[in-house]
C-alpha cells in the first residue's frame, strides 16, 4: 500500500514535470511558427506590390502597344453588344478585319452578332 | 585530557556562528527588502522584452479593388560602432549593397554613439544580400514602408507619407486617424539564449492593423485621363494641366489627373510645386465657362429665354470706361446663339439684367467662394468678392469670368449640377473605410449640397451646350455618336510682375459632360500656359473627346444604348 503510494506519488510528479517542460516545448514551436508566418505574410505583401505593379494600366499599354504591336481601337471598330441571358447566342458571322467588337459586363450579356 | 572546553572558547565559536548569521541575514534584508524593486527590474530586463509593435498601415484601393497603395515590411540596416574593430573594412562591404558611398558610411561608423541607423527602409533584396555577408556590428530590424505600386498614377490625390509612415500630403494625410495602425507595447519572455518563449499571458498582442479606404477613383479612367493630359500639355508646351473626370448623380470623382505628373515612391528630391494638388488648391480666372453659370441663372430668373435676342454691338462696347471687345463682330443673336459663340458682350449685357445681387446669389448657390469640402486636404474656397466690394465694371467682369477665381473642381462641380437635373452635388473620393478584418467601417453616401436651378432650367442649358459643340466654339470636344455638352474657356493670366491681364499668358479650358441625355461623366480639362494657340476650343477640347470617347468605350456606354434611349423615349 505504502509503495503503491509512493509509486503514484512519483507518477504525479513525473506528471506534472512533463507538462511543464511540454508547455515550454510547444511554446518554442509555437513561436517557430509565428515567424513562420511573419515571413510567409511578408512575401504575400511583396507579391501582392509585385502583381499591382504589373497590372498597372500603364505597363499594360506599353507592353500591348511595344511589345505586341496593338493599337487602341479606332472610330468605327468598336461594338458594345448587350443580349438577354435567356436568348440564344447566334453563331458570329466573319468580322471585318476592320472591326472588333466588345462585349462588356457578361453576367446580362455575351459575345454575339 | 578530557572535559569540555573552556568557557571562554565556547564564547568565541559562539560569537562567529552568530557574527556569520548576522551577515548572512544582513544581506538578505539587503537584497530581499532594500534592494528588492532594483534588483527585480534587473531580472525582468533579463528576462523580458519590451517591444513596440505597430500594425500595418492600411490599403488604397479604387473602386474596382485594384491596389494604390499599401505596406510591406522591408529592412532598415542599424551599426552598432562600439562592437566594431574595422569601420573601414565593414564600410567597404556595405557600400555595394546599400547604395552609399563608402566614406559616408564609415564617417558614420566612426561615431561615438552605440546605436546609428546607416539606411532606412531598403528593398527586400538588399536585406537579403545584408544577410549573406553576415557582418559582427551591423544588424537589421524590419519596418513598414507604403508602397505605390502604380508609381505616378493617382500621386497628386493619394499622397506620401514620412519616413516614419506618417501621412503628408493627400488622402494618406487627410485619412491618417484611419489609416495609420494601432501601436502597441507588448511583454515577451527570454530564456537565457534570449529567444522568446511565451507571450505573457498566452493571449495574442498583434496591433490591429489600419482601415483600408475604398475610392471612387477607377484606375483605368484615371491612367486615361493622365495619358492624355501629358501629351496635350506636353504638345501645347504648357506650364501644367488638370483634368477632372466625374460621375454627375452622385459627386463621386473617377478620375483627378494633374499634370506634371510625381512618383509618390521617390519624393525627397521634389518641391510642394510638383504635388500640390492644383484641382483644388489652385485657383484661376474661368473665363468663358463661367458663362454657362450666368446663363443658367438668367434661365433660371426669366430674365432670358433662349430664343431672347441680344446685340452684339458689332463686337465692342464700353462699360465703366472699359472696352470689352468679342473675338468676333457680332450683330443681333438668340440668347443661345450668344453662349455657342461666347459672346463676351453678350454675357455682360446678361449679367447686367440680373444684377448685382441676383448674379452673387446664384454665384454662391453654384458653389463658387466656398469650398466644396471634398475629403482631401488643401482645399481652397477661391475668390468671390462680396456686392459690397464689387467696382462699377465687376458684374460684366464676372460674367465673363474675369475678377472671380474659381477652383477647377468647383467649375466641374457646376457644371455636373446642370448635367444633374439642377442638383449640386458635394464631390468625393473615398467610397468605403474597411476595418482590419475587411468589414465595412463606414460608407460614404452622395450627399445632395442643394438644388440650383430647375430640371427645366437644366434641361435648356443642355440644349444650348449641346449647340456648343455643335455649332459653337467647342466643335474639337464632339465625340461622334454621342450627344455633348459642354462649355470652352479661353482666360488671360494676371502678370504677377504689372498686375495686368498678360498678353502671352493664358489658361485654355474646356468643361462638358456626356452623353447629353443620360449623362455619364462630368468633365473638366485645363491647360495652364499653352505656348502658341490658347484657345479653350483648340487646346482642351480635344482632350475632352479623346478622354471621353475612351471612357464611355471602357464603361460600356454605347452608341447602341443611345438608339434604346431615343427608342424609350419616344414610347
Amino acid at each position: 500500500m505504502k509503495t503503491a503510494m509512493i509509486a503514484a506519488g512519483l507518477f504525479l510528479v513525473f506528471v506534472f514535470v512533463w507538462e511543464r517542460v511540454d508547455v515550454v516545448r510547444l511554446g518554442y514551436h509555437i513561436e517557430r511558427l509565428k515567424a513562420q508566418k511573419v515571413l510567409l505574410e511578408r512575401e504575400r505583401d511583396q507579391l501582392q506590390v509585385k502583381f499591382s505593379a504589373l497590372t498597372a494600366p500603364e505597363r499594360i499599354a506599353k507592353v500591348a502597344t511595344d511589345k505586341l504591336g496593338m493599337i487602341p481601337p479606332q472610330q468605327g471598330q468598336v461594338f458594345m453588344v448587350r443580349l438577354p441571358q435567356e436568348q440564344p447566342v447566334p453563331a458570329p458571322p466573319a468580322l471585318s478585319t476592320e472591326q472588333v467588337r466588345i462585349a462588356r459586363n457578361t453576367s446580362i450579356g455575351r459575345v454575339g452578332e | 585530557m578530557t572535559g569540555s572546553p573552556p568557557r571562554g572558547r565556547r564564547y568565541v565559536v559562539l560569537l562567529l556562528l552568530l557574527c556569520g548569521f548576522g551577515i548572512i541575514l544582513f544581506r538578505l534584508v539587503t537584497l530581499q527588502v532594500l534592494q528588492a524593486a532594483e534588483l527585480t527590474a534587473k531580472a525582468d530586463r533579463q528576462h523580458q522584452k519590451s517591444v513596440t509593435l505597430e500594425g500595418a498601415r492600411g490599403t488604397v484601393t479604387d473602386r474596382h479593388g485594384k491596389v494604390l497603395a499599401m505596406n510591406m515590411e522591408v529592412p532598415s540596416v542599424f551599426g552598432v560602432p562600439a562592437s566594431l574593430d574595422s569601420p573601414a573594412r565593414v564600410a567597404r562591404s556595405l557600400s555595394p549593397v546599400l547604395r552609399v558611398r563608402r566614406d559616408e558610411i564609415e564617417k558614420k561608423l566612426r561615431q561615438d554613439k552605440h546605436f546609428v541607423w546607416l539606411a532606412r527602409k531598403v528593398e527586400p533584396e538588399q536585406g537579403r544580400r545584408l544577410e549573406q555577408l553576415s557582418l559582427d556590428g551591423i544588424g537589421m530590424v524590419m519596418e513598414g514602408r507604403r508602397y505605390y505600386p502604380k508609381g505616378p498614377l493617382l500621386a497628386h490625390v493619394l499622397g506620401f507619407v514620412g519616413m516614419d509612415g506618417q501621412g503628408l500630403e493627400g488622402l494618406e494625410r487627410r485619412y491618417e486617424p484611419q489609416l495609420h495602425g494601432e501601436k502597441r507595447v507588448t511583454i515577451l519572455q527570454r530564456d537565457a539564449l534570449g529567444r522568446t518563449v511565451f507571450p505573457k499571458g498566452l493571449k495574442e498582442q498583434v496591433p490591429s492593423a489600419g482601415h483600408a479606404l475604398t475610392l471612387t477613383v477607377d484606375e483605368v479612367i484615371q491612367y486615361i485621363a493622365e495619358k492624355e493630359l501629358e501629351e496635350a500639355v506636353s504638345q501645347a508646351r504648357a506650364k501644367a494641366g488638370t483634368i477632372i473626370v466625374m460621375e454627375p448623380q452622385t459627386g463621386a470623382i473617377l478620375a483627378m489627373a494633374v499634370s506634371p505628373r510625381f512618383d509618390p515612391n521617390a519624393v525627397a528630391a521634389l518641391t510642394p510645386d510638383r504635388w500640390r494638388n492644383r484641382a483644388l488648391t489652385d485657383t484661376y480666372e474661368p473665363g468663358s465657362t463661367m458663362k454657362v453659370v450666368v446663363a443658367a441663372a438668367a434661365l433660371e430668373e426669366k430674365v432670358m429665354m433662349p430664343g431672347s435676342m441680344v446685340f452684339g454691338e458689332n463686337g465692342r462696347m464700353t462699360i465703366a470706361n472699359t472696352t470689352i471687345h468679342d473675338h468676333e463682330k457680332l450683330g443681333w443673336m438668340t440668347f443661345a446663339q450668344m453662349i455657342q459663340k461666347s459672346s463676351n458682350i453678350g454675357a455682360a449685357k446678361t449679367g447686367m439684367l440680373l444684377g448685382e445681387q441676383r448674379l452673387y446669389r446664384y454665384l454662391q448657390a453654384f458653389g463658387f467662394g466656398q469650398r466644396t469640402e471634398i475629403d482631401l486636404p488643401g482645399e481652397v474656397s477661391g475668390l468671390l468678392k462680396t456686392p459690397r466690394e464689387w467696382g462699377r465694371r465687376s458684374v460684366a467682369s464676372i460674367s465673363m469670368g474675369q475678377e472671380i477665381g474659381v477652383t477647377p473642381l468647383q467649375m466641374v462641380s457646376a457644371l455636373a449640377a446642370i448635367a444633374n437635373d439642377g442638383v449640386l452635388m458635394k464631390p468625393y473620393v473615398v467610397s468605403e473605410v474597411r476595418d482590419q478584418k475587411g468589414q465595412p467601417f463606414k460608407e460614404v453616401l452622395p450627399q445632395v449640397k442643394r438644388r440650383v436651378v430647375s430640371p427645366e432650367t437644366a434641361r435648356t442649358m443642355t440644349t444650348i451646350l449641346e449647340g456648343v459643340v455643335t455649332n459653337g466654339t467647342g466643335t474639337k470636344a464632339a465625340i461622334p455618336g454621342f450627344r455633348v455638352a459642354g462649355k470652352t474657356g479661353t482666360a488671360q493670366k494676371i502678370d504677377p510682375r504689372t498686375g495686368a491681364y498678360s498678353a502671352t499668358q493664358f489658361v485654355g479650358s474646356f468643361v462638358g459632360f456626356v452623353p447629353a441625355e443620360a449623362p455619364r461623366l462630368a468633365m473638366i480639362v485645363i491647360i495652364d500656359e499653352p505656348q502658341g494657340e490658347a484657345w479653350g476650343g483648340t487646346v482642351a477640347a480635344p482632350v475632352f473627346r479623346r478622354v471621353g470617347e475612351q471612357v464611355l468605350t471602357y464603361l460600356g456606354v454605347s452608341r447602341e444604348d443611345q438608339v434604346k434611349i431615343a427608342m424609350a423615349a419616344r414610347e
